[in-house]
């Protein structure tokens, strides 16, 4: 893409960076919590009853709000069908993206100390995440503009291929990337013609909120975008109303398929609605017996337990040629009983608190399922949200076990050790999710072939699976993993519009005019 | 520019440019240069070779090796490939002949590695560093080790330098003296001389958390430099790369700023004057209250830095500013700058520069006389396996020379053989610019 540069992540080793930063947060602190509003052209409705608070200190509230009812989203879908967003120029519509990218990039230290807040992520994660959001508003604000694709053309005719806007699009997020992920989506909607009524996830709705805010600023048609805080039911009603046309969501497989199944129910449907849906893995990293361990081990343990494993992209289970596996288990035990658990405001902190208490008594069923099979375990901090990172021994699992087979979303990875790479590939296909993949190995043919034989959206070789960057690495998963667009790659612009073929004929009494 | 300044460089620099190439002694080291000489102007060949010695040790036997070795080979493009290699490429390769490559090329890399290792531990390499003695080279020795990623890892690291400290202390008692290395104008040099990494002190290095690290490092430090006082042995902390420079600093502070250790052991530390900000972590180092009122001056080894690659990609990644110049001749006008800076320190330091680089060495040794320094007040250094011409130079004009001297397996120690070699056959390598280039070019003021 011409001209597309990442936007620079804050270089936090730096003191007076990290200084500005916790500045940033002191000064979030005085305002909180924040009074979110149901968004529905422009007007705001505050209500009540509803808080997210701080996982790593419940107490600290965030946000306090009421959920949007089905009677906002009706308003708001009304107002979305009347809109002439999708009539304005595309040049336009690209525009408002890019002044919204430098809004966020002004308030990029409160965005990222938001970030660090409500949803306890850890600073340089955060910070990769709002400068993520910045990379997909810029990056496709460029990608609309370079849309044109020239067909074949004939003596006599012209062919054009157009894109039109879709109709509306609910854009259904998750807490997870509660700024990026929502910004990538709805910006994508926005950018391709289509209004967007936006539900965040109920653990997140400050970061949704600010994120509407900043894009009406930026000039986003008070019509065309709606925020609609609120429960799984408003998601549902969504995803089941006929007169959306495409469904933009991230989350679980399960309710990605629910919504595939619910999508188009409805009596009076009138299209076949896009679905869009980025969902969970089950990833795998195999190490090779050639491999550098002094690399292999901390990028593993970075790619389990960064963000206590809350990462779609996180590494779950480690597949090791039995040459290294010993070495690589051992070496991996001593890191992960190192890893400090603690505050996401800490900048010395490895694995923060797990988002909700739902996520601390799910990782606690993958916990009692792995006892006995116990490699290490890091010391928990002291607080309701937060649990002890686990290594485990796959090899000492039953064989049945939910452990090495359904996403945790927790800070526990399993090792097992395989003959060879060819063993541990057969594993990995065995599962039907395929998001993200990774591969230490050193010799490049042994390289190639197993590539070939890795279902992942997105593979890994030699370095951390997580951390895409947009325009780098287009994000997206295979399989159950999700319905194939890659977010911040080239293609994903195309899932949010309709294809025209428009031929016109030119010749005009035998001769072309 | 100061005429007489540059007049005494070059006159300097033709004196050691003038050396007797002492390769002829050891053919080895001489077949060694010429085949990595052959790989200049060649890249995808001398990335495939890297590649594979940087992961030969980690095979397992010849036929593993073999297989590693064409799979890189078979990826060279559009270079010519050397005949000895030529079979490799072949679409089928039988066992045997994988298997043949491999138990070729595990001695071949052997050999390299020891250019530049000087043996497995210790013990292994003490006949080396005695007959580096007796032709008038001191040492400060290094031990590569595999990353610290546990607590018994820092543990065993802390351990391995205890026991060398010991092991050293105990050898060099017995060597003959040698004047100029045995003492300068401040006293008695110490001939035990272990350069230390932090990072392999503590497992908890965290660049957004220095405190962190260096608190861990520091707890593991003390003891170390308690035996280094009471064996008369000298400590020297290493610097490494950028995200590790705060840890560094801060551990070295708290430690050497207690009281404990005002007058013994003697120490040191690194300055990079790669860095932009090179200046400043001079100024800190040297109004440091670890650094002032020490009753043995301090070792400031200076030193372009290591990890120029490393920094420039991690900053290319991230959309940052590098913390390193940009341009070589910035890095040599820098390095000029603090050579200026620290030789006329030299009242409350030691002085130790260390560089291959004709012109800076020249130019260390011409600002040195020029303020009135004697050779006993200026020590230079170099790394084993790539400045023995010039340490054979530096000697003649009378000056202590000092080895850095790696010692380890070679499975450890290939990071910091693939970053020599990667030095050594670059077009900004000492040896390859001595090929190439004029005395004149090579001479030329930085600035």
């Amino acid at each position: 893409m011409t001209g597309f540069r990442n936007h620079p992540m804050l270089e936090l080793r730096r003191p007076e960076v990290r200084h500005d930063l916790t500045a940033a947060l002191a000064a979030l602190d005085r305002e909180l919590p924040l009074q979110p509003e149901t968004l529905v052209g422009g007007e705001g409705r505050r209500g009540e009853g509803e808080t997210s608070t701080d996982p790593c200190a419940p107490e600290r509230v965030i946000a306090r709000l009421g959920w949007a009812g089905v009677d906002a989203a009706e308003r708001a879908l009304d107002l979305a069908l009347a809109s002439s967003w999708p009539v304005r120029e595309p040049d336009d519509r690209a525009g408002v993206l890019e002044r919204a990218a430098d809004l966020l990039d002004e308030r990029r230290h409160r965005m990222t100390a938001l970030v660090v807040r409500e949803v306890g992520k850890p600073w340089e994660d955060a910070d990769a995440e709002v400068c993520e959001a910045i990379d997909f508003l810029r990056f496709y604000a460029l990608g609309a503009r370079e849309m044109a694709e020239e067909l074949v053309q004939a003596p006599g005719e012209r062919n054009e291929l157009r894109l039109r806007p879709r109709g509306p699009a609910a854009v259904i997020s998750p807490w997870n990337f509660p700024l990026s992920i929502p910004c990538g989506m709805v910006s994508a909607a926005l950018v391709m013609g289509s209004p967007v009524l936006f539900k965040p996830a109920e653990q997140s709705p400050a970061c949704g909120w600010e994120l509407a805010r900043l894009l009406l600023e930026a000039g986003v048609d008070a019509d065309a975008l709606a925020l609609l805080p609120a429960a799984g039911d408003l998601g549902r009603w969504l995803v089941a109303e006929p007169r959306i046309a495409t469904i933009a969501f991230t989350g679980s497989v399960a309710v990605g398929l629910e919504i595939q199944r619910r999508a188009h129910e409805a009596e009076d449907q009138r299209q076949i609605k896009r679905i869009v849906a980025e969902l969970g893995g089950k990833n795998c990293v195999l190490v090779d017996s050639d491999v550098d361990l002094d690399e292999a081990v901390p990028a593993v343990a970075r790619s389990a337990y960064g963000y206590g494993g809350q990462k779609c992209s996180a590494a779950s289970r480690a597949l090791v040629h039995e040459g290294v596996a010993d070495r690589f288990a051992e070496r991996l035990a001593g890191a992960v009983e190192l890893l400090r658990v603690g505050p996401a405001e800490d900048f010395a902190t490895d694995v923060p608190a797990l988002i909700d208490p739902d996520a601390v008594a799910k990782f606690g069923r993958y916990a009692d399922a792995s006892k006995g099979a116990e490699l290490a375990r890091a010391k928990p901090a002291g607080g309701p949200q937060y649990v002890a990172p686990l290594l485990v021994d796959g090899d000492r699992l039953p064989a049945e076990t939910p452990v090495l087979r359904e996403e945790i979303f927790g800070p526990l990875l399993t090792v097992e050790r395989v003959r060879d790479l060819d063993e541990a590939a057969d594993r990995v296909q065995d599962l039907p999710q395929a998001l993200t993949a990774g591969v230490f190995s050193r010799q490049p043919d042994r390289i190639d072939a197993l590539i070939d034989r890795l279902p992942a959206g997105v593979v890994y070789v030699d370095r951390a699976i997580t951390g895409a960057i947009v325009g780098r690495q287009p994000f997206g998963g295979n399989r159950l993993s999700g319905t194939g667009a890659r977010a911040g790659g080239r293609t994903y612009l195309r899932h949010f519009a309709d294809e025209q073929v428009v031929s016109t004929n030119v010749v005009r009494h035998g001769v072309v005019l | 520019m100061d005429e007489a300044l540059e007049t005494r460089i070059r006159e300097l620099a033709e004196q050691l440019w003038r050396v007797e190439p002492s390769s002829w002694r050891r053919p080895a080291v001489a077949l060694g240069r010429r085949q990595l000489g052959s790989l200049d102007g060649r890249p995808a060949l001398r990335s495939a070779m890297f590649r594979f010695v940087d992961a030969a040790p980690a095979c397992r036997g010849p036929l593993d090796r073999g297989a590693h070795l064409r799979a890189f080979v078979r990826e060279v493009d559009g270079e010519p490939i050397p005949p000895t290699l030529r079979p490799l490429r072949s679409r089928v390769a039988p066992q045997p002949l994988l298997a043949a490559y491999g138990l070729a090329s595990g001695p071949a890399t052997a050999l390299l590695a020891r250019q530049f290792i000087a043996g497995r531990d210790v013990r292994s390499a003490t006949r080396n560093l005695r007959a580096m003695w007796r032709q008038g080279q001191a040492f400060a020795l290094d031990l590569l080790g595999e990353s610290t990623v546990s607590e018994a890892e820092a543990e065993a690291y802390s351990k391995r330098c205890a026991e060398t400290l010991r092991v050293l202390s105990e050898v060099t008692s017995e060597w003959p003296e040698q004047p100029l290395l045995d003492a300068d104008l401040h006293g008695r040099l110490p001939r035990a001389n272990l350069s230390i990494k932090l990072t392999a002190l503590t497992p908890l290095l965290r660049p957004l958390a220095p405190e962190v690290g260096a608190a861990d490092a520091a707890r593991r430090l003390t003891p170390l430099l308690r035996l280094a006082r009471e064996l008369g042995a000298h400590v020297h902390l290493d610097m490494e790369d950028f995200d590790s420079r705060e840890t560094l600093l801060l551990a070295f502070e708290e430690v050497l700023s207690s009281e404990e250790f005002r007058s013994a052991p003697s120490v040191g530390v690194v300055l990079q004057a790669y860095l932009r900000d090179a200046d400043e972590t001079l100024d800190r180092i040297l109004s440091s209250p670890a650094m002032t009122g020490r009753e043995v001056p301090p070792t400031i080894r200076l030193v372009k830095g290591a990890y120029w690659d490393h920094e420039s990609v991690i900053a290319g990644q991230r959309g940052w500013e590098a913390p390193v110049w940009s341009q070589k001749r910035e890095s040599d006008g820098c390095f000029e700058r603090l050579t200026r800076r620290l030789v006329d320190a030299r009242d409350s330091v030691r002085p130790a520069i260390a560089t291959h680089n004709l012109r800076s060495l020249a130019h260390a040794i011409a600002y040195h006389e020029q303020r009135g320094g004697t050779p006993a007040e200026l020590e230079l250094q170099v790394l084993r396996g790539l400045g023995d011409e010039l340490a054979e130079g530096v000697a003649r004009l009378g000056y202590r020379v000092r080895i850095y001297t790696p010692i380890g397996d070679l499975v450890a120690g290939m990071a910091y053989l693939v970053r020599r070699l990667l030095e050594n056959s670059s077009n900004e390598g000492f040896l390859l610019r001595q090929r190439h280039q004029s005395l004149d070019a090579l001479l030329e003021a930085p600035a």
